[in-house]
């Protein structure tokens, strides 16, 4: 009876393994399904290497975003992981634990308070202030780069501390009694010894800083030309789906739905690049 | 005061704890002033008629979508925590470490992490509203978000699986526990505190959700009652009520009320997690 | 050593909070002589029935009657996010529904004309475009007829008007006819709020008739109704051929389209030649528009 109890429940196990599987396959299919006819018309070269997004005038280029999708989030990664890294470190090891009991909570709050609350705060607060600065609109990559870095910060934080707490004390405690500080010993042994987890926290981050789209939406500027610097208006992919899907109809509907297909791909491409890096570090 | 003078010998270690006291210094100080703005506009904005029963033109009330939040919240939760736990309990306890299947999974979840709420959004409307024809409706944002919240739930479960010592899995073997037993009277709660840090973040993702969510549940304002209805959640609601530019004092105010929500969430799962900690 | 971390960490958090708040109340220099630099050219995007309507109405179009609004302006998908751009940059330029105007943003005449509800229906205001309802022709259940009966009688017409659009039609005066069910809509975010008085008004006659209303965008509200999800598609628009050959429409409303600048700017009126030019980037400075 039991015996046939452990092998069912295991067989639920694994279906549930399964769902995810399940969960990117019909995901796939259905934005490919949508995705690939509307490139075929539009012609993969004049998609995806197109610079002029002009979808009443027939011209479905979508270059610039792409581009601009890269340099967000690679002003996201530059702000977000840094500060993360330092300030989990400084939470799993240096924190006092009444200070930790405040900062853990806000952390999480962090991580809760809806995108396009972030959005509106930064459009009033963030923007004048690069406006003011820069002499520009004040949207843009810079404006952006720096609310989608405090929006993963959460996420890079939380990874990061489990992973670093998740190292046995022995190799902090060894290399303190070789004689090493106490930064030391963090930077040398703990530090490489979480590396994995600390790679699947910013693998995290990056998914959510190009994926993000409702408070990018509001601050990017949304310009779908070729980014001409680091305060220039951009469009980011996520944007340009958020902002046209509700009144785009026909081709234009399915060239935004393409467009989501090659955020996926990207997605994929980010996603594929790391585990071969982890994969290479660890051997 | 020793601690000084042994920093003053060691020029790197110095630096990098100035390094990482400004980092917190940074996160928490971006936090505090965050919250502090959204509290300073929303609060005098606060009334009375945005809690009453029914949302009209003239009120914008907020109650209904407060209800909509926490059913559609409860059901997403109902369908992804015990996929997810099942499923880490099998990555970590079953499988076989290294094995074909487990790669896939494990590439699979990292991939559904990554994939961004607007093209969940996008495929929940292509898939659930328009392909399986059930519009705008609850049914089809509470699996919209069951997929988006999966992974999350996934990782922070494995992980919790993974910190219980083994020495706990032998001792119950040795004293003769099958390993479902195990798994359920062992295992499992000791992963208590790990697997609710999980549902939290999950619970934060799905109340904050926007993108995933107007092109799949919808916006009608009204309670929902049933599953067929469409529902706006609170987060939606705030992005109507900016959307037109009409009702942005309403919209602060919607806004604290949502951070009071998810403050008052988190304080509740931390008080479940430390009674079941305790049992 | 634990305490002195501590307190170091508090004291600079809230020293940083309390610098945070402050900055963002003080108000920055301003300058009574007008403004001058680079225009920031603030537009709607493509596909939204304000800018359609915006771009054909004032010629910002290419030899194919495309639409051809200068590839470097900022594009925003949301009037509140247009009306903080404009309030907060005073080189920028934007336009919002007349029913969205709000007082922090400045509003010029085109033409010499203001743009009010009266002048658009006198017909002196140009920048204008329709509220549509779209639908099966003839197959409307009763309650949904109703519902639009309603909207175009008197008694509606009147709520359009009250709420600062614009009337269509003088119709007879509504009688309940006491009918229960339930309509739904579906569509644009711009026609939403005024259909949600429209719909409260409604109930309050007819209280065994239930309203939804889908905020969802002019497209995704007229392909509901063609798949008809929906009883009644809402557009900001009008539709496109291929839509109109499935569905009907009936206009409700006109809703006028005011151009905004920022306070600072002491530019009361632009021809529309002017604004012209500006939206097909022509024009890139304040100095060149004075």
């Amino acid at each position: 009876m039991s015996k046939i109890k452990e092998k069912l429940m295991k067989i639920v196990f694994l279906l549930c393994a399964c769902i995810s599987i399940i969960a990117v396959v019909i995901i796939c299919l259905f934005i490919f399904a949508n995705g690939v006819p509307a490139v075929g018309k539009i012609g993969f070269f004049d998609f995806i290497f197109g610079t002029h997004w002009k979808p009443s005038s027939g011209e479905f280029g979508i270059f610039p975003m792409i581009v601009a999708s890269i340099y967000v989030t690679a002003g996201a990664i530059i702000i977000g992981v840094p500060i993360g890294l330092l300030t989990a470190i400084f939470l799993a090891k240096y924190c006092p634990k009444r200070l930790y009991k405040v900062i853990k909570p806000l952390i999480n709050l962090l991580a809760s308070i809806p995108s396009i609350v972030y959005g509106f705060f930064c459009l009033v607060v963030v923007v004048p202030i690069i406006q003011e600065l820069t002499n520009t609109s004040g949207k843009g990559i810079l404006t952006a780069s720096i609310l989608l870095g405090i929006m993963i910060l959460p996420t890079i934080i939380n990874t990061a501390e489990s992973s670093i707490r998740a190292v046995p004390d022995m190799y902090y405690e060894g290399a303190l009694a070789l004689g090493a500080t106490k930064e030391r010993s963090i930077f040398k042994t703990v530090i490489p010894a979480a590396k994995s987890g600390i790679m699947s926290g910013i693998i995290l981050g990056i998914g959510r800083a190009i994926g993000e789209t409702m408070a990018v939406v509001m601050i990017a500027g949304n310009t779908p030309i070729m980014p001409r610097g680091i305060t220039s208006s951009v469009r980011t992919l996520t944007s340009n789906i958020v902002m046209e899907m509700a009144y785009s109809s026909g081709l234009h509907q399915k060239a935004l739905i393409a467009t989501a297909m090659v955020l996926f791909v990207l997605i994929l491409i980010i996603n594929i690049c790391f585990s071969i890096i982890v994969r290479k570090k660890e051997k | 005061m020793t601690k000084l003078k042994t920093y003053l010998k060691h020029p790197f270690s110095f630096l990098m704890l100035i390094l990482l006291v400004t980092a917190a210094v940074i996160t928490v100080a971006s936090i505090i002033f965050i919250i502090v703005y959204i509290l300073e506009k929303g609060i005098p904005n606060i009334t009375g008629e945005l809690f009453s029963l029914h949302f009209n033109s003239k009120n914008q009330s907020m109650l209904p979508s407060i209800i909509n939040t926490v059913s559609i919240t409860f059901l997403t939760l109902l369908f992804a925590v015990p996929i997810g736990i099942f499923s880490a309990i099998y990555l970590v306890e079953y499988a076989k470490k290294g094995s074909k299947l487990v790669k896939v999974i494990r590439i699979t979840t990292e991939t559904l992490a990554g994939i961004p709420s607007i093209v969940f959004g996008l495929f929940g409307f292509l898939a659930f509203v328009i392909t399986l024809g059930w519009n705008y409706s609850m049914i089809s944002g509470v699996l919209t978000l069951t997929m988006m919240v999966l992974p999350t739930i996934i990782r922070t479960t494995e992980e919790a699986l993974l910190a219980v010592p083994d020495s706990y899995r032998e001792g119950s073997f040795g004293l003769g526990a099958g390993k479902l037993r195990t798994i359920f009277k062992i295992i499992l709660p000791s992963a208590v505190p790990g697997i609710l840090s999980g549902v939290i973040l999950a619970i934060g993702r799905i109340v904050g959700e926007t993108a995933a969510l107007i092109y799949t549940a919808g916006t009608v304002a009204d309670t929902a009652t049933s599953l067929m209805d469409s529902a706006r959640t609170l987060s939606v609601h705030l992005y109507c009520l900016l959307n037109e530019g009409l009702f942005t004092e309403q919209a602060y105010a919607t806004a604290v009320i949502l951070l009071l929500l998810v403050v008052g969430i988190n304080a509740l799962s931390n008080f479940v997690a430390k009674k079941i900690a305790k049992a | 050593m634990k305490k002195l971390l501590c307190g170091i960490l508090a004291g600079t958090v809230l020293a940083l909070s309390f610098a945070g708040c402050g900055s963002s109340d003080s108000n920055k220099g301003t300058d009574n002589s007008g403004v001058t630099g680079e225009i920031t050219v603030v537009s709607r995007e493509d596909g939204s029935g304000t800018r359609s309507a915006f771009t054909e109405l004032l010629g910002i179009i290419d030899d194919q009657e495309n639409d051809a609004t200068t590839e470097t302006a900022e594009i925003t998908n949301s009037t509140s996010v247009m009306i903080t751009t404009v309030e907060g940059n005073k080189n920028a330029i934007g336009y919002v529904s007349l029913g969205s105007l709000s007082d922090t943003v400045k509003e010029v005449k085109v033409d010499g004309v203001e743009g009010t509800a009266e002048n658009v229906k006198n017909g002196t205001y140009k920048i204008s475009r329709p509220f549509n309802l779209a639908y099966f022709d003839g197959k409307l259940s009763k309650v949904a007829q109703d519902f639009v009966d309603f909207i175009m009688s008197s008694d509606g017409q009147e709520i359009v008007d009250k709420e600062g659009y614009i009337s269509v039609e003088e119709g007879e005066s509504y009688k309940s006819a006491g009918l229960s069910g339930k309509v739904t809509l579906a569509g644009s975010t711009s026609v939403a709020p005024l259909m949600n008085v429209i719909a409260d008004e409604y109930k309050k006659l007819n209280p065994d008739v239930s309203v939804e209303i889908q905020e969802s965008g002019s497209s995704a509200g007229i392909q509901s109704a063609m798949q008809k999800a929906v009883d009644i598609g809402m557009s900001s628009r009008e539709l496109k051929d291929d839509e109109a050959k499935t569905l009907v429409t009936k206009q409700i409303a006109m809703d006028g389209i005011a151009v905004v600048i920022n306070k600072e700017n002491t530019i009361e009126s632009l021809t529309s030649d002017q604004i012209k030019s500006i939206y097909l980037g022509e024009t890139t400075t304040w100095e060149d528009v004075q």
